[in-house]
């Protein structure tokens, strides 16, 4: 503006100059803080004067809700809000499942990452040790077939984990809202996110192609993973009055387990 | 439209001036060129004829220099057009070209031969950052500055093709999974970057992951050629290799640094499952 050029010129020898002022701009986006209006007089309620009322009340007891839209990312931003150490303490969590404490863990800031790259990770690890152990079994049995890759396992991969990961949460929350609990969806997919970073390291040892051991080594998977979640969620819904979703909870799991043991290493 | 008025009616001097002025403002704002402000132009000399221009609006009512060869002195001539015609005919645009005094370079009315190599010669620039050591790669925001996305879609079709190519069954679906998976997992990993906090531009990272593909393609094309699996496993490793050390700064500089990791592991997933695509394909 006009004032970086005055103030360039020499003028204070000048008799009765006066110096520019100088940061004029940064002086006006000061803003006074808690500027109450009031009207003077003040009286209170008498008259025909109103005051209005003090424009800091207090806010209500949400907590501070970014939501600017649908399309907009800085609105989910609040979802990924986690470093690469919490993402990991709580993968390590997931292993444990006795413990029924990760919505604990979670409460403050349930995050959306590990779904997310949990799911997709376990879609290409089931697609291509899928494949690897189907051949692997075929080889077993008959030393003279050979390698062919079938690229419906990722399509059926993806459908299936994607689908359970996404459609199994949202059903309990609508579920328990209906019953009148009180549910939060994002927990819910934080939490069956992370209960299948089991499946990952199993899928890695289910390469042997023994038919036996990989029933066994499913089962226990399956046992450990469907008990993490429903733990869980017996401590969250707080109450022995649901017995049922904790047992169907469990199932789904359970069955999960059972459709990548079938589908993807026969 | 100018068009129908430069058909029917004869019109004085002045009017038309005003219209070979706005005519240069469209093609001005059409272009692509770079932005210069055009020179003030006296008003055109007065016609005897008004050309018809039946091809599309941006004709050439601007009076031609002298040389002119007879092609485009045949469109001064009313004629019916055989089809909404493309730009005009080849031998125009040289002597129309930036005569200092006269419009900016009409990119519409170049040899296609000149756009084709100046896009090539662009992807070719963007490639020898990104891919290739060299000394601006530190620096994310200078380094593909110029991004495009004809390069990105070369590599990822030129690996779908590959693929499937390869493949001896299920060949259209092996194409649409390695399509699918690249162009999606281009825009999954930069919305990851930007939901993680990162600051990064949405197209240069599409861009940047897509030149990245590079060194992946060069390993699905040995590996179409040879069909030995060990030879495939150490092609893709080392190509792998390249294109994570290749596609690591810029990611990594654009997120937190207790993010890093957390950016970077799907950009792994991606190269190691196209990676692992290439080796099983048979």
């Amino acid at each position: 503006m006009e004032q970086s050029s005055y103030s360039n010129l020499a003028t204070t020898h000048l008799l009765g100059s006066v110096p520019a002022v100088l940061n004029e701009e940064k002086k006006a986006s000061y803003e006074v803080p808690g500027a109450n209006m009031q009207i003077f007089p003040p009286s209170n309620g008498g008259g025909g004067y109103q005051t209005l009322g003090a424009p800091t009340e207090v806010f209500e007891q949400q907590p501070p809700n970014n939501w600017k839209g649908v399309f907009s990312i800085s609105s989910y931003t609040q979802y990924f809000n986690v470093d690469t150490d919490v993402v990991i303490n709580r993968l390590i969590s997931s292993f444990y499942p006795i413990g029924g404490d990760f919505f604990s863990k979670i409460d403050a800031n349930p995050d959306l990452y590990g779904l997310i790259w949990i799911t997709t990770t376990l879609v290409f690890v089931l697609a291509s040790f899928g494949n690897c152990a189907t051949y692997l079994t075929q080889k077993h049995s008959d030393s003279s077939t050979s390698w062919s890759f079938d690229v419906s396992y990722v399509n059926v991969a993806a459908c299936g984990v994607y689908g359970y990961a996404v459609v199994v949460p949202m059903a309990f929350y609508f579920l328990l809202r209906y019953l009148g609990s009180n549910a939060s969806l994002i927990r819910f997919w934080c939490m069956w996110g992370y209960s299948l970073s089991i499946f990952i390291p199993t899928a890695l040892i289910l390469l042997i192609p023994v038919e036996i051991l990989r029933w066994i080594i499913i089962l226990i998977a399956g046992t450990a993973s469907a008990c993490f979640v429903a733990l869980n969620l017996r401590s969250y819904i707080e109450g022995n009055d649901l017995p049922m979703m904790v047992v169907a909870s469990f199932l789904l799991q359970m069955a999960l387990a059972i459709f990548i043991k079938v589908w993807f290493f026969p | 439209m100018s068009n129908s008025y430069s058909d029917s009616i004869p019109l004085n001097a002045s009017s038309q001036s005003d219209i070979d002025e706005i005519e240069n403002l469209i093609n001005a704002s059409v272009q692509s060129g770079p932005a210069t402000v055009l020179p003030a132009r006296p008003l055109s000399p007065p016609r005897a004829s008004i050309p018809v221009s039946t091809s599309p609006f941006i004709q050439s009512n601007i009076p031609p220099p002298p040389p002119l060869s007879s092609s485009s002195s045949n469109q001064k001539v009313p004629y019916v057009p055989d089809a909404p015609t493309p730009p005009p005919p080849v031998g125009n645009s040289s002597s129309i070209l930036a005569t200092g005094f006269g419009p900016t370079p009409n990119t519409l009315t170049e040899p296609v031969w000149d756009t084709v190599k100046r896009d090539l010669s662009r992807i070719v620039s963007n490639l020898k950052l990104v891919v290739f050591p060299n000394p601006f790669r530190e620096d994310p925001g200078k380094a593909l500055r110029d991004w495009d996305l004809w390069g990105p879609f070369f590599f990822v079709v030129f690996l779908g093709l590959m693929l499937s190519w390869s493949a001896s069954v299920k060949k259209s679906e092996v194409f649409a999974v390695a399509f699918a998976l690249l162009a999606a997992g281009a825009v999954i990993l930069t919305l990851n970057v930007l939901l993680l906090g990162g600051h990064i531009i949405f197209f240069q990272s599409l861009s940047l992951l897509g030149y990245c593909l590079f060194p992946l393609d060069i390993g699905a094309l040995i590996c179409m050629l040879k069909d030995n699996v060990l030879v495939k496993l150490i092609v893709v490793c080392v190509t792998l290799a390249w294109s994570l050390w290749a596609a690591y700064p810029f990611i990594s500089s654009a997120v937190n640094l207790r993010r890093k990791a957390l950016a970077l592991y799907p950009v792994f997933l991606m190269y190691v499952s196209v990676g692992f695509l290439i080796i099983a394909i048979d």
